[in-house]
């Protein structure tokens, strides 16, 4: 019997770590606040024009940072895609699990307002929490539970999945090059070419809505290829 | 205290608990709510937007990849025909020796045990197509096909042979239909004339409906009660014979059967 032992390993470590956790976040960090994060506070609105300083601060201050998450999630894609496509798709029919009419049903209701609320985060991120990669996911789910309810074949034959793995890579070419714009540019400091426009304003916050709508795009498909990718190769989900 | 530290010092509770858990939909759903407790953590630290993402990718995007993960293998998929006191239906449960056993053996593995009904003649078909690992419902070792792994015999039973008076030519068994036991005890109650072999658990269950018009003939040898696996599941072969031996060396199997048979 090896695993009542790891087990308790696992947990113990698990443990320290959360209580280590615990007693650090009790503890008040006065020293951690310095001038950048002070300096974002008082003109991180002004400057960006948007009314969600985090949005403000990845999408603009930081936007470096973030070309490399968006960068990590692509690759992340691409190794699915590419481990995957070694393995051989499963000739044989495995036999369909008949779903409980519970799942269909709560699926057809909830996919509406799913993608609804995942549109509203990716165009609002600039004014409320949210935001494209969060946007992106939830949209993504949503299919996600589709895919649970009707199987993965029948949502797959809506989508041509060539054409939407082009037009991914074709999503961050559009970010990259529009980071890149500034810099060719040489405008100095390296701000947003688009204008803040009116605090709280639909239409505001430069570019940041045009980035978090790229970004959103981007991460749907990419969650929508990872999960088809595992399903035609590793089998039925 | 807050509702903040009272959320941080639930954590490792439930993180604790998804780690503990055999049973692999638990340990998956017990990681979900750690998602969602500390999502709440964040929106209390005032970060709404880490809560959002928190919710969308760790509570919902990974727990629906694991559940879609484990209904492929976290599953132990038994096919087999009714057999009673073997395999049954009862209502909405299924109950029987062989399924207590295979329950107990699923639950050593971390595993859901789904049973599905096949006519015995199918059954090896779905084993060797790969669409189930274990087959059950008193199959006896004499007609299982040598490709296919058996485990040690775990009851031993006997074979009887009901043929119908009138019938002159008995009916051969490739003629007839791919049938279910249900269907076998329908065509007795009816008096049906044709040429059953039947296991002595299912004669016992025939035997009820009185045999007045047919001849009973008990095929003279000893059989018992096998379980049948796929070819190629070596592993899940050898932990099916291990979990068999310890039941038969701790005596369970015997008191097993006694609360089933007697």
């Amino acid at each position: 019997m090896r695993w009542p032992s790891r087990g308790m390993i696992i947990t113990a470590s698990a443990l320290a770590i959360c209580f280590c956790a615990l007693l650090i976040m009790m503890f008040d960090y006065h020293g951690a606040r310095e001038e950048a994060g002070a300096a974002y506070i008082e003109r991180g609105t002004i400057d960006t024009g948007a009314a969600n300083l985090v949005a403000a601060i990845y999408l603009n201050y930081r936007l470096f940072d973030t070309l490399f998450e968006i960068l990590v999630f692509s690759v992340a894609v691409l190794g699915v895609r590419f481990y995957l496509a070694q393995q051989r798709g499963s000739e044989k029919e495995i036999a369909r699990i008949p779903e409980s009419q519970v799942i269909r049903i709560s699926a057809d209701l909830l996919f509406p307002p799913i993608l609804l609320l995942g549109i509203y985060l990716v165009l609002f991120g600039h004014l409320s929490p949210g935001g494209g990669f969060s946007g992106g996911t939830v949209a993504g789910t949503g299919l996600l539970l589709c895919a649970v309810a009707l199987g993965a074949d029948v949502v797959a034959r809506r989508f041509h999945e060539a054409a939407l793995e082009r037009f991914e890579w074709g999503v961050l070419l559009a970010i990259l090059l529009l980071a890149l714009f500034p810099v060719v540019l040489r405008r100095l400091p390296l701000t947003d070419l688009l204008s803040p426009g009116r605090v709280g304003n639909m239409v505001s916050g430069g570019s940041i809505l045009i980035y978090n709508v790229l970004i959103g795009v981007k991460v749907f498909i990419g969650t929508w290829v990872i999960i088809h990718y595992f399903v035609r190769h590793r089998g039925e989900i | 205290m807050t509702s903040q530290q009272a959320l941080l010092v639930l954590l490792p509770f439930i993180a604790a608990f998804g780690l503990t858990r055999r049973r692999r939909l638990t340990a998956v759903i017990g990681m979900g709510m750690f998602s969602l407790t500390l999502s709440a953590v964040y929106l209390l630290l005032h970060a709404p937007d880490v809560a959002i993402t928190e919710v969308a990718i760790g509570a919902a995007l990974v727990t629906f990849i694991y559940v879609l993960a484990i209904r492929k293998t976290g599953r132990l998929v038994i096919v087999g025909d009714e057999a009673p006191g073997l395999l049954e239906r009862e209502g909405d449960r299924i109950t029987g020796l062989e399924q207590e056993i295979l329950a107990g053996f699923a639950r050593h593995l971390g595993l859901d045990l789904v049973v599905h009904f096949l006519p015995r003649e199918e059954v090896e078909e779905a084993l060797l197509r790969g669409e189930a690992d274990i087959a059950a419902g008193g199959i006896v070792h004499v007609d299982a096909e040598d490709r296919l792994l058996k485990t040690q015999g775990h009851l031993p039973t006997g074979l009887f042979q009901l043929t119908g008076e009138d019938a002159a030519e008995p009916k051969q068994a490739q003629e007839t239909e791919w049938i279910y036991f249900s269907d076998v005890l329908e065509a007795v109650r009816a008096q049906e004339k044709g040429v059953y072999t039947l296991d002595l658990a299912r004669f016992i269950a025939v035997s009820r409906l009185g045999l007045s018009g047919y001849a009973v003939e008990r095929l003279s040898s000893s059989f018992s009660y096998i379980f049948l696996l796929p070819p190629d599941r070596e592993e899940l072969h050898q932990r099916l014979s291990a979990h068999l031996d310890h039941l038969r060396q701790s005596g369970e199997l015997g008191e097993m059967i006694r609360r089933y048979f007697s």
